[in-house]
């Protein structure tokens, strides 16, 4: 007797899976039922236009808002990942200490001096380990911010635009060190709004309008190819305005 | 002369006329923290006080700050706040008579049980709110010049962070009394920081719960001071002086210490 039952192949668990994620603040809903199961394990790239919600988003993912929803990372809820999560701001809080203090501050038990050198040397900051933190300029405190996060061995890494308005120094050795944790296996999803960034470094782009994922798909297709309206028009530089009722284009 | 009253103090003065049975001579206005009214302790003491000595306490409730500022404006014969560094100054001042030590609580972080910052179980208040400054964690502060206010800003002294540079981002200011700020704080997913009297009589805890206690810096401290008479000759400084001595006293501080929500004592005595 032949068996006619079809071969179930498990399949391995998503990288991210996100299930109905609504954030609600002040009576304001500001993101919309996000749906998304991604299994790609190098970077994912949150785009979109100003205001699109992909801070928020980002802010979810490392539990600091009060979302609805599910959040999964690797089958596993999020209070389960966030001792595993790191994430790095757009504008990060530095202690008024020293720029080794603020590494220790955050090292792990375990961790080593020979550890915190190596990583204050791959982000340029090993002469200025004694110098105050917040006396650094802003490349070198996103620059430190970086090493900050990644002295805690993350599985998870979450940026926010970290390399916004930074000198293109600075911006290499920050994609040289976001690269190298990808590689490394760390899941990495980024939020930028440099396109040149993104197709260096996105394996994958989530394309965020209006409090909501409109896009998911490869980063080749993605910027070859978009399917959305919306994501043609930012990537063309065109701005998606709603029609005025009132006023005239002047005002 | 007493200056005009403010609307709070009228407000209580009307609610005490309906119900008070007792002379005005012997009814007083105590100029409150909002925590010794939110946590219902007034509503266990006022009773024995005006059974045991005739003396009827119309409680103005607001912020400690507030409440200074309302007795040196000579509303109210007793002030009953916490923030001690405040209250020797109204006394120096000349706008109080003395103060004397009544009892403590202490204060907590509480937050989402998730606790994204990992701070739950640290003995170290200061190390906790730089973890969740650090982690641009949403924290809920008073922001209203309020006795808690104060004490959470002296904490952030001993950290390596001004919150202040992030006002209006992680650090949320509601200008607001303790209930209201508790109910932000759940309502946002954000830290703060409370008095314990306060937080176990909160009903909207959501899931949220205690994450640091027990550090001394948490420690609490209550006074109780007469308004000056020579500042203030509108000042009803026998009625006043009355409650404070029965406050202070052994029957006072045995009463206090027995008021207790959900089995828990709130308030522990230490007039010396």
């Amino acid at each position: 007797m032949v068996d006619t039952q079809p071969l179930q192949i498990p399949r391995p668990p998503s990288v991210l899976a996100v299930q109905g994620l609504s954030l609600k603040l002040t009576d304001r809903t500001l993101l919309k039922g996000i749906e998304l199961r991604s299994f790609e394990p190098g970077i994912t790239l949150v785009m979109g236009a100003n205001g699109a919600g992909k801070s928020l988003f980002l802010r979810s993912l490392h539990g600091l808002l009060p979302i609805e929803g599910q959040v999964s990372f690797a089958g596993r809820p999020l209070s389960e990942t966030l001792a595993e999560q790191a994430m790095v701001f757009q504008k990060p809080t530095l202690l008024r200490r020293t720029v080794w203090q603020n590494m220790t501050f955050a090292a792990p038990s375990g961790s080593t001096d020979a550890e915190i050198e190596n990583l204050l040397r791959q982000v340029h900051l090993a002469e200025k380990a004694l110098e105050p933190a917040r006396l650094l300029s802003g490349g070198e405190q996103q620059r430190l911010a970086l090493a900050r996060a990644l002295l805690t061995r993350p599985r998870i890494l979450l940026l926010d635009e970290p390399t916004a308005s930074l000198d293109p120094g600075s911006v290499s050795i920050i994609e040289k060190l976001i690269r190298a944790a990808s590689d490394a296996g760390v899941k990495v999803i980024f939020v930028s709004h440099d396109i040149g960034q993104a197709r260096r470094l996105a394996s994958e782009v989530l394309f965020m309008h209006e409090g909501r994922v409109v896009e998911h798909t490869p980063a080749d297709r993605f910027f070859s190819a978009p399917d959305s309206i919306e994501a043609r028009a930012y990537l063309s530089g065109e701005l998606l305005i709603k029609p005025q009722t009132t006023g005239s284009p002047e005002q | 002369m007493r200056k005009m009253k403010t609307p709070a103090v009228l407000a209580a003065l009307m609610a005490t006329s309906l119900f008070s049975i007792g002379s005005m001579a012997d009814s007083i206005i105590v100029q409150s923290t909002t925590s010794t009214k939110n946590s219902g302790l007034y509503d266990y003491l006022l009773p024995l006080v005006e059974a045991d000595t005739g003396v009827t306490v119309n409680v103005v409730a607001v912020g400690t700050g507030q409440a200074i500022k309302n007795a040196e404006r000579c509303d109210g014969d007793v002030l009953l706040v916490h923030a001690k560094a405040s209250e020797e100054k109204f006394v120096a001042s000349g706008y109080g008579v003395s103060r004397s030590d009544l009892m403590y609580n202490d204060f907590i972080l509480v937050g989402p049980a998730d606790d994204p910052a990992g701070i739950s179980g640290s003995s170290s208040v200061s190390d906790s709110l730089e973890k969740i400054a650090v982690k641009q964690a949403p924290f809920a502060s008073r922001g209203d010049d309020s006795g808690t206010h104060k004490a959470e800003l002296r904490l952030w002294k001993s950290t390596a962070v001004n919150p202040a540079d992030s006002s209006g981002s992680w650090y949320r200011e509601t200008g607001s009394g303790m209930g209201a700020t508790l109910n932000v704080a759940v309502g946002m997913g954000a830290y703060a920081m409370t008095d314990r009297a306060t937080w176990t009589k909160f009903g909207n805890k959501a899931d949220f719960k205690i994450l640091v206690e027990g550090d001394t810096r948490l420690f609490n401290q209550y006074g109780i001071i007469l308004v000056n008479p020579a500042k203030c000759p509108d000042v009803k400084a026998e009625a006043g002086q009355k409650f404070i001595d029965w406050m202070i006293s052994e029957t006072g501080q045995g009463a206090i210490a027995n008021y207790k929500v959900a089995g828990d004592q709130l308030f522990f005595p230490n007039a010396k």
